[in-house]
């Protein structure tokens, strides 16, 4: 076992070295860099600009700005930002927290609702409670996540007007948007975490729909094949109770696409999870690499899609050691 | 064997279509014949056709293509259309009457000009009706000097319905310009619904070239292939899409430069197609390869290269056309994918140009503009049932074609 988690992370090198210098070349096509922006202001000196692109080393050719970043990366060091002179690995943990808020919630969503809806409708298949699951879920892959958040807030708002006028009560349910309130900072750390939860319950939720919707179905399918099979049959036969071959017998081997599914959804998580943020301002990941974008500042950008690009590869890690728990039949040698 | 036997017993049957009448030979005129073998198309066919849902969203989905092929005509106003004087800043949905106010009776469809004025209270706008002139909804009329033309073939003037100047018809209310949302929809539907259909061909493209090669090759070049996937799933998709659509928007990037583009929007059009064809490819490209890799190894591949074949032929002729049900089946879902993807990057302002074209997702950003809240302007969240119907549809149908092509599934 312990070979084999080495080598799978001797593995990840060349495509992790891959997906850097992607990246990096794909911010090199940008035309002109940061630079250029700052020259185009009139109370700039061309000598200021020489001197600084000397100092980002943005004179030298894209390889050996590669080299020399992906050298400085190997000792943790992602840069610094060109628009605020601070390290970049400052300005982006933060975000790269915000979003992990989100995505961990939005898994613990998936799990704790696909599981049982998938087994439960599997065990009454075809019954009125099974087809209406279906049909959610057929609604929760089709809805765009940034159009439910929006009507998820469009509720949450005429619900206020429907309690101010019947109870008198004049407050938001759940908070629509931002991750924190106000005053936040001035709080014992349990309120404030309690204050980021509620405010993610919302979002978190929408990033989840269309992963639940999916595993649910997939469950279920996996289920009713499992549920007809022989080992099945022998298991009830022997006497065992519905609950024990339900679960015990027919869910842990129609579980195991599911661990392994985990390196699939995470990228679609964090992708899915940087519209919503935008919906609901949430200081994310998203939002800032799209405003670094927008300045150019290409190591801001490079390092938010490194540490991602990184946390996608530790998840599908973890995803194949939780498949070697889960499944039996896999021995890593 | 099992999925042969109802193939074999409806072959018993006298070949009849719906009416029962007895298919008549190709040629027509001849005698009855019965036939002797479907094709596997045939069969598919059939069987989608069975498939009760599939074929309500292949109806739904038919619908949908047709309203946007000819929205210049069922539109009542142009895509950027507004008036400043007065102006229908998020105007709500205009009421349609049917009761005549004098009569009582029943008539024929009819609305109110419309006033802005000031909530005392709130400073609100609101708008209120006149109810001193009636408007009614004319059909068929004509609207000199706003041609629009239908699928770059006629041009006409000549709009379904409409009401008479001063008044404005805006069944979906308008946006912060006032700007008519059911004309937009109908129009963002032209780049929203054939986006995805487009970008499937640039991912069949790149998935059977790398897939084909990597599946019939193997050695170094699946070896490469396979980590080229690799690196492009690493990376999560989303920044990937809009690191690349936000590059290549610009007219000075290597690409445009290259060809010699101005980045106008049917360019910039092309270039979402392209950006999203060229992130959506590595699941074909698996798909493909594992397929081929079972393929290659099956008697009639063997047979061709005992034959002589040479290697195109048989990847070619032979391996990439068995492969062809699953493609169509992955390619189907795939589309509703490339169309969330899309709207998603309109959303965040990333999308086709905003100039002169409209796109679904661009129009719910209407809704998320600054200081706008959604509590007071609800019809701006119009534009995302259209998503919602499509990407529904096209789920429904690429089900019901996978069902379809499955021997197991076969009623």
């Amino acid at each position: 076992m312990f070979a084999y988690i080495v080598r799978r992370f001797f593995n990840l090198i060349p495509t992790f070295v891959g997906a850097t210098l992607l990246a990096f070349l794909i911010t090199q096509l940008v035309p002109g860099d940061f630079l250029s922006q700052r020259a185009l202001e009139p109370n700039v000196r061309a000598e200021t600009i020489e001197r600084l692109r000397v100092q980002f080393g943005l004179d030298q050719p894209w390889p050996v700005q590669y080299v020399r970043w992906m050298g400085s990366l190997l000792q943790g060091d992602l840069g610094m930002s060109f628009s605020s002179n601070q390290p970049v690995a400052n300005l982006i943990r933060a975000p790269i927290q915000n979003s992990m808020v989100l995505v961990v919630m939005s898994l613990i969503f998936l799990y704790a609702l696909a599981i049982p809806l998938g087994v439960f409708s599997a065990v009454r298949q075809y019954s009125t409670a099974d087809q209406v699951v279906s049909a959610v879920s057929y609604f929760g892959l089709a809805i765009p996540n940034f159009f439910f958040a929006l009507i998820l807030i469009l509720g949450i708002f005429m619900l206020r007007t429907f309690t101010r006028e019947t109870f008198g009560y004049n407050r938001l349910i759940l908070p629509v948007a931002q991750m924190t309130s106000s005053g936040f900072s001035d709080w014992p750390w349990y309120r404030q975490w309690w204050d980021i939860f509620v405010h993610a319950l919302m979002p978190s939720f929408v990033v989840a729909t269309a992963g639940i919707a999916g595993f649910t179905r997939v469950l279920r399918a996996q289920m009713i094949e499992y549920l007809s099979s022989d080992f099945i049959r022998t298991a009830k036969a022997k006497g065992l109770g519905q609950r024990s071959v339900t679960y015990k017998h027919a869910l842990r081997p129609a579980i195991i696409p599911f661990v392994a599914g985990i390196g699939g959804i995470l990228p679609v998580l964090i992708g899915g999870a940087g519209l919503v943020e935008i919906v609901v301002s949430w200081p994310g990941i998203t939002p800032t690499l799209l405003a670094a974008i927008g300045r150019q500042d290409i190591y801001v950008v490079l390092g938010l899609v490194v540490v991602s690009t990184l946390l996608l590869m530790i998840g599908n890690l973890i995803s194949d050691l939780l498949l070697a728990v889960v499944d039996p039949r896999i021995r890593y040698n | 064997m099992s999925d042969l036997r109802p193939h074999a017993e409806r072959n018993q049957e006298p070949a009849a279509d719906a009416d029962g009448v007895p298919l008549q030979g190709p040629e027509g005129g001849g005698p009855a014949r019965k036939s002797i073998s479907k094709s596997q198309f045939q069969i598919a066919m059939e069987q989608f056709r069975k498939h009760h849902i599939a074929a309500v969203g292949l109806w739904i989905l038919g619908f949908l293509y047709l309203l946007t092929a000819f929205a210049g005509f069922v539109a009542p106003y142009g895509i950027n259309e507004y008036r400043t004087r007065p102006s229908a800043s998020f105007q709500p949905p205009t009421k349609v009457h049917w009761i005549d106010p004098d009569t009582g009776r029943l008539t024929r469809p009819f609305i109110f000009d419309v006033t802005q004025k000031r909530d005392p209270v709130t400073f609100q706008r609101v708008y209120v009706e006149d109810t001193s002139t009636t408007y009614p909804i004319r059909f068929f009329v004509r609207r000199p000097n706003h041609e629009y033309t239908i699928l770059g073939l006629f041009t006409s003037d000549l709009k379904l319905f409409g009401v008479d100047d001063p008044a404005r018809v805006f069944l979906w209310g308008t946006n912060n310009l006032g700007k008519d949302v059911f004309s937009r929809v109908l129009y963002g539907g032209q780049v929203s619904l054939t986006i995805g259909i487009l970008a499937v061909w640039v991912s069949l493209f790149l998935g059977l070239l790398f897939g084909g090669l990597a599946g019939f090759y193997g050695g170094w070049v699946d070896e490469f292939v396979m980590r080229l996937i690799e690196v492009l799933s690493a990376i999560p998709g989303l920044f990937l899409l809009v690191v690349l659509a936000s590059l290549l928007q610009d007219p000075r990037n290597p690409l445009a430069q290259a060809f010699g583009l101005q980045m106008n929007s049917a360019q910039t059009f092309l270039m979402i197609v392209v950006v999203l064809g060229f992130v959506g490819w590595g699941g074909l490209a698996r798909t493909i390869r594992s397929l081929i890799f079972s393929i290659r190894e099956m008697d009639y591949a063997q047979a061709a290269k005992a034959l002589g074949a040479g290697e195109g032929r048989i990847l070619w002729r032979h391996l990439l056309p068995a492969t062809a049900s699953y493609v169509i089946v992955d390619l189907t879902l795939t589309i509703p994918g490339f169309i969330l993807t899309e709207t998603g990057l309109s959303f965040i302002g990333l999308g086709p140009s905003e100039v002169d074209t409209a796109s679904w997702g661009m129009l719910l950003k209407d809704a998320t503009d600054r200081g706008i809240s959604i509590q007071f302007v609800p019809w701006l969240l119009i534009p995302g049932v259209p998503i919602f119907l499509a990407v529904l549809c096209w789920n429904l149908v690429g089900d019901g074609l996978r069902d379809a092509m499955d021997p197991r599934k076969r009623q």
